[in-house]
């Protein structure tokens, strides 16, 4: 790929934001990564309204569940029964593993849900997981 | 005895029965009431001349008035004193057609004028309602104790993968002390986040448990075996499965009660090679069930404490573990209305027994 991969992180606890972008920026590839601190944003993001008139279609968004005003699966949702944006891969990333979360996730359409229970070990090799699945075992739209 | 000293002991004998702090209602065959104590009066609403040579349905409510004749023939065929409410509650039926709660001891009375039935009433209300409330605040403590572990993952994620991080990014660039300082945390955080996982996993017990249906606990015990596999080749260990019967059970639990039960026999080993069996007997509405090993054995004076949360009885590096597996083992089995206990030898072995309700248990819990 010429230009860098584009990830949505749609992620409200900054601890998260700095690892996870931390883990993907110290990857072989170059990543290009917009975080957005709640549902709604995530959705203005994508809809390009706001002030994110100008954001780029991203190849991937991470999502949490847990967000304040927009919860994860509301954001899901709208992802997923818009047309233009249904294309997009969206992998949940969660502290939940509540059976009802996961079995909700999927049901509106996620890609993928991975929890983040576990040592910093463990997430950074998520998080690595991720990439390596999405970006290079797979071929996206 | 002369006609003066037996009207006295009449006498006796009725104001015995009129202060008992029982309410005692004294039925014939014919299911009439004949003898009525004042605390019966009280109890049900009713006056002496309300009652006596009224058949007893009047004082049992509406929905179970038809089948209580049958259930007083019952009675008079096999005429042992029991209580009939054993381990069950039952309502009487008071004039104004409200209901209480009540217990009931039976006891014949052969007479020369047949054979009468004395019934000892209890209210139980105050008790039934100070059950209730200890259950309602053991439910709400066990939602606290699930919500609060719950929700302390995350922001102690946040502490042990930053410490951690800390630790990882900064090692020998600081000075030793600090180096002593970042492991200490990145130690403290992690074990923190084991046993809130494990105070997570006990509260699931009570506050996620599913009802008790009929369960094949045989196929649970080879699954379980089949998950353990690895360890149970790398310990050289064989199990020993004998046929095993169908409970009433919650089968997410039942599977983790063996696999605590058969993970700790394998970690517990001693020098032989472990040989584990797993066995039930029948004992009334139950099946008494027996995990045993070969293992190190458990000193019996700990016979009691090991099933405490957090309770371990070697020291931290020798084996894995925060010491909740038997706690969840013993919470489980108690949410099935079973106890369990240990017979134990040091050094030679351990035998873990507990009991699960048959498939046609009256009262499985």
């Amino acid at each position: 790929m010429i230009r860098p991969i584009r990830v949505l992180l749609v992620e409200d606890n900054p601890g998260d934001a700095d690892l996870t972008r931390d883990t993907l920026e110290s990857g072989a590839q170059a990543f290009e990564i917009a975080v957005a601190v709640d549902g709604e944003e995530a959705i203005e993001y994508l809809l390009r309204r706001g002030r994110h008139t100008a954001a780029p279609r991203p190849d991937l968004v991470l999502l949490d569940l847990n967000l304040p005003r927009l919860h994860g699966v509301e954001v899901l949702a709208e992802i997923k029964q818009d047309d233009l944006l249904r294309a997009i891969p969206v992998v949940v990333f969660t502290s939940s593993d509540a059976e009802q979360d996961v079995l909700q996730s999927y049901q509106r359409g996620a890609n993928g849900y991975v929890t983040k229970a576990g040592d910093l070990g463990a997430f950074v090799a998520k998080v690595q997981a991720i990439e390596r699945f999405w970006f290079t075992v797979v071929t996206l739209p | 005895m002369s006609a003066v000293a037996e009207n006295q002991t009449q006498e006796m004998f009725r104001l015995i029965v009129e202060a008992a702090p029982n309410a005692i209602v004294v039925t014939n065959r014919q299911r009439m009431i004949t003898l009525i104590n004042r605390r019966t009066e009280e109890l049900f609403g009713y006056s002496r001349a309300e009652l006596v040579g009224q058949p007893t349905e009047i004082l049992v409510p509406m929905q179970f008035r038809k089948a209580h004749p049958a259930h007083v023939d019952g009675f008079f065929t096999a005429p042992e004193p029991r209580a009939i409410a054993a381990g069950r509650e039952l309502v009487g039926r008071r004039k104004d057609g409200t209901e209480v709660a009540i217990e009931i001891g039976l006891t014949p009375l052969p007479t020369s004028d047949g054979l009468f039935t004395l019934a000892s009433i209890l209210d139980i209300t105050e008790r039934k309602r100070n059950e209730d409330e200890l259950r309602r605040s053991n439910a709400e403590l066990e939602q606290f104790a699930y919500i609060a572990s719950h929700d302390l993952q995350e922001p102690l994620r946040m502490v042990a993968s930053y410490t951690e991080l800390l630790g990882q990014r900064y090692r020998g660039k600081l000075d030793e002390k600090a180096d002593k300082y970042i492991f200490y945390a990145v130690d403290g955080a992690k074990r923190m986040q084991a046993l809130v996982a494990d105070l997570l996993a006990f509260s699931r017990v009570g506050s996620q448990g599913r009802p008790l249906v009929p369960v094949e606990s045989e196929a649970v015990v080879n699954s379980v075996v089949d998950m353990l596999r690895g360890p149970i080749r790398k310990a050289n260990a064989t199990i020993e499965i004998s046929a095993l019967p169908a409970v009433l059970a919650d089968e997410g639990q039942l599977r983790q009660l063996f696999q605590n039960l058969i993970g700790n026999a394998l970690k517990f080993r001693a020098d032989a090679d472990p040989i584990i069996g797993v066995r039930a007997a029948r004992h009334g509405e139950r099946w008494l069930f027996c995990v045993e090993d070969n293992g190190i054995g458990i000193d019996m004076q700990y016979g009691e404490r090991i099933f405490q949360m957090f309770q371990r009885l070697h020291e931290r590096g020798k084996y894995e573990g925060s010491g909740i597996g038997l706690a969840i083992v013993k919470r489980i089995v108690e949410r099935h209305g079973g106890t369990i206990w240990l017979e134990s030898k040091l050094g030679l072995g351990t035998s873990f027994f507990f009991s699960l309700p048959s498939i046609g248990a009256k009262n499985p819990s």
